[in-house]
């Protein structure tokens, strides 16, 4: 009777025995895992948290008891594997509760050890108050903080998605939030015109965000409960409750220990059908790498929906199929207060790292008809490949629906479609649904004005950083008397559109031209204009002021 | 008096030119109530009445729409 080992139990190693069961029914099939729980909704932990979701139970996809009477796959729980015998096929356990090592034999081994967060050495980070968040008693810590109201000053360290979402549900909690990045922007993977919608959308929800700086050290009260942070700018932030969430790291010590192959993304190597370089043992979820679907390399994303498609594949190819895993293009998407993000394939630094020659474009649009009440704005980003036109990436921000759009994106760009092939799709349209024209056609036939050289566009960070550079440009607010009263660029001319033609000897040809309007609708008719009446350099403010981040006057 | 304007279906800069031009035809006192479909008008109306000097009364959001009263304070 084939004996199949499955070491880890959230995601993957859950997927990857179920569908082996389905597959070979005769079969023995034992999960161990560290962890007390199986099967549970990690990313649903930050709403735990919130108290979007009351109780623990509710984030538990499928209790053990339940696998072993419905599935017959035996769940050990408190099991941790701690040495793998390739030439022997056995698996050394120790009981975590008994204290006794156990040993299993196995003729599959499926490794799904997952990854765990990253927390640098530093003075005080043992205090008590001072958490992560990956398993459910992670979450339960938290909230009864929260509940007890025991944290009245919250910090979060890290602006990736965790972080993020913990940050929006600890400040929906009523607690003083404040979030620390590292880098110079939020939300990683994105372009930083996107990035910086987001983070003003977070400080106007009441989050104090620091970026460009890093946590130092933690400390405490004499009872060893944290109450501050020092950071490297020396500045020191109160807390009573941190949560540090800077990313995680592939849980593969014991894969490297028994010599399995662990790839550049530091995860584990897995081939096409998710098997490892030794014959029989497959790594899958957040342990194993993938590979990039347009890049020609290994890529590390951490993400349970790939978690789930991989364990299935785990289960058919481990019982003798052939189902191959092409490739991710690192979609991801997250709800932050009212604003939606998504991402997929290539950001613009991605584009450029990997060599392509590439135009972009970033354009607002509404999600449904602007008739039907309760339509809400989204914005799009599309990256191609100059030469070709290949859609290579795209990122959508906003209040209204992005979950749609991205995923078109995903599968035009998983098809190897161009923008062309964008503007022409056959989408679903109805008033409720979708604008006539929607936000992604509409991006993608701006994209292709670009392409051809009908228009050419500035974004709104590159301007303010060449602004900053002190170069000179020749700025023009089109828009109406009221709008233009209510803020625009500083130093920017008004002339409204329609009287543009009439003044058009107010501006010099020769200077490089901005235009800006709200979305970019205005801009692009003026550039039309003023490109056809011979000025040297003319370029449409992208996004518009509607998508400019910086303050206007 | 009040004046109503329904805004509704109008995109930008439709909401906020309306509004400019009932307050402009109105008297110091009046006010000027305004229906909007266009989320954007949120934060535009509210920007708008601190550089005009006019004041926000109320701004409120119901079945998607918003309904916002504008106290004439000087002509836009």
């Amino acid at each position: 009777m084939m004996r199949i080992l499955v070491i880890g139990g959230v995601a993957a190693g859950t997927k990857a025995a179920a569908k082996l069961r389905r597959e070979l029914p005769s079969s023995v099939i034992t999960v161990v895992t560290s962890d007390r729980h199986v099967s549970y909704a990690g990313c649903g932990l930050p709403y735990f948290i919130g108290g979007i979701i009351k109780e623990e139970r509710e984030l538990v996809v499928k209790a053990p008891r339940l696998f072993k009477e419905e599935n017959g796959i035996e769940i050990l729980t408190l099991h941790q594997a701690v040495r793998i015998e390739p030439e022997a096929k056995k698996v050394e356990v120790i009981d975590l509760e008994k204290q006794v090592h156990k040993v299993f034999d196995y003729d599959l081994l499926v490794i799904s050890t997952g990854a765990s967060p990253f927390v640098p050495r530093m003075e005080g980070i043992d205090l008590d108050g001072i958490q992560v968040l990956r398993t459910i008693d992670d979450a339960r810590e938290i909230r009864d903080r929260v509940d007890q109201n025991a944290a009245r000053q919250a910090l979060v360290v890290g602006g990736g998605f965790i972080g993020l979402e913990v940050a929006e549900n600890l400040v929906h909690r009523g607690i003083p939030t404040t979030l620390v990045e590292f880098q110079p922007q939020i939300l990683p993977g994105y372009d930083l015109e996107m990035a910086l919608i987001a983070e003003n959308h977070l400080v106007e929800k009441g989050l104090r965000l620091i970026k460009n700086r890093k946590v130092v050290a933690f400390e405490g009260d004499p009872l060893g409960k944290v109450q501050n942070a020092k950071l490297d700018g020396g500045e020191v932030l109160a807390a009573d409750l941190a949560v540090w969430a800077t990313g995680v790291r592939p849980n593969v010590e014991l894969a490297r220990s028994c010599g399995i192959v662990i790839g550049p993304t530091g995860a584990i190597q897995v081939d096409e059908r998710m098997e490892t370089n030794i014959p029989g043992i497959f790594a899958v979820g957040d342990c194993a790498e993938n590979q990039h679907l347009l890049l020609d390399r290994p890529v590390w994303f951490p993400m349970g929906s790939t978690a789930n498609k991989a364990g299935r594949i785990v289960g058919i190819n481990a019982s003798g199929g052939s189902k191959r895993m092409p490739g991710l293009l690192g979609t991801n998407i997250v709800k932050l207060f009212d604003l939606n993000a998504a991402r997929t394939g290539l950001s613009t630094r991605e584009a450029l790292e990997a060599g392509f020659d590439i135009e972009t474009v970033l354009v607002p649009a509404n999600d449904k008809a602007h008739y039907y009440p309760g339509y809400r704005n989204v914005n799009t980003k599309l990256i191609a490949d100059r030469k070709t036109h290949r859609v290579l990436g795209g990122q959508i921000i906003g209040e209204g629906v992005v979950d749609k759009p991205i995923d078109i994106l995903v599968t035009a760009i998983s098809f190897g479609a161009t923008v062309e092939d964008l503007t022409t799709l056959d989408l679903a349209y109805a008033p409720p649904f979708s604008m006539a024209m929607s936000s992604l056609i509409t991006a993608a036939n701006v994209l292709e004005n670009k392409l051809t050289g009908k228009v050419q566009g500035i974004l709104p960070t590159e301007l303010f950083e060449r602004m900053e550079g002190g170069e000179d440009f020749q700025i023009v607010d089109l828009r109406s008397e009221p709008e233009f009263i209510i803020g625009t660029i500083e130093g920017a001319l008004h002339i409204p559109l329609t009287e543009l033609s009439s003044r058009i000897g107010e501006l010099d040809p020769a200077r490089e031209t901005v235009l800006l309007c709200k979305y970019g609708k205005r801009s692009y008719l003026g550039a039309r204009e003023l490109t056809h009446a011979g000025f040297e350099k003319v370029e449409i403010l992208e996004g518009g002021l509607l998508l400019y981040p910086y303050e206007t006057v | 008096m009040e004046i109503r304007v329904n805004a509704k279906g109008l995109q930008c800069p439709g909401p906020l030119l309306q509004l400019s031009n009932a307050v402009k035809s109105a008297q110091a006192g009046d006010r000027v109530l305004i229906e909007v479909s266009d989320f954007g008008f949120k934060k535009d109306i509210d920007k708008w009445c601190k550089k005009t000097g006019n004041t926000l009364i109320s701004l409120d959001e119901k079945d998607s729409i918003l309904s916002a009263v504008v106290e004439v304070v000087r002509k836009a």
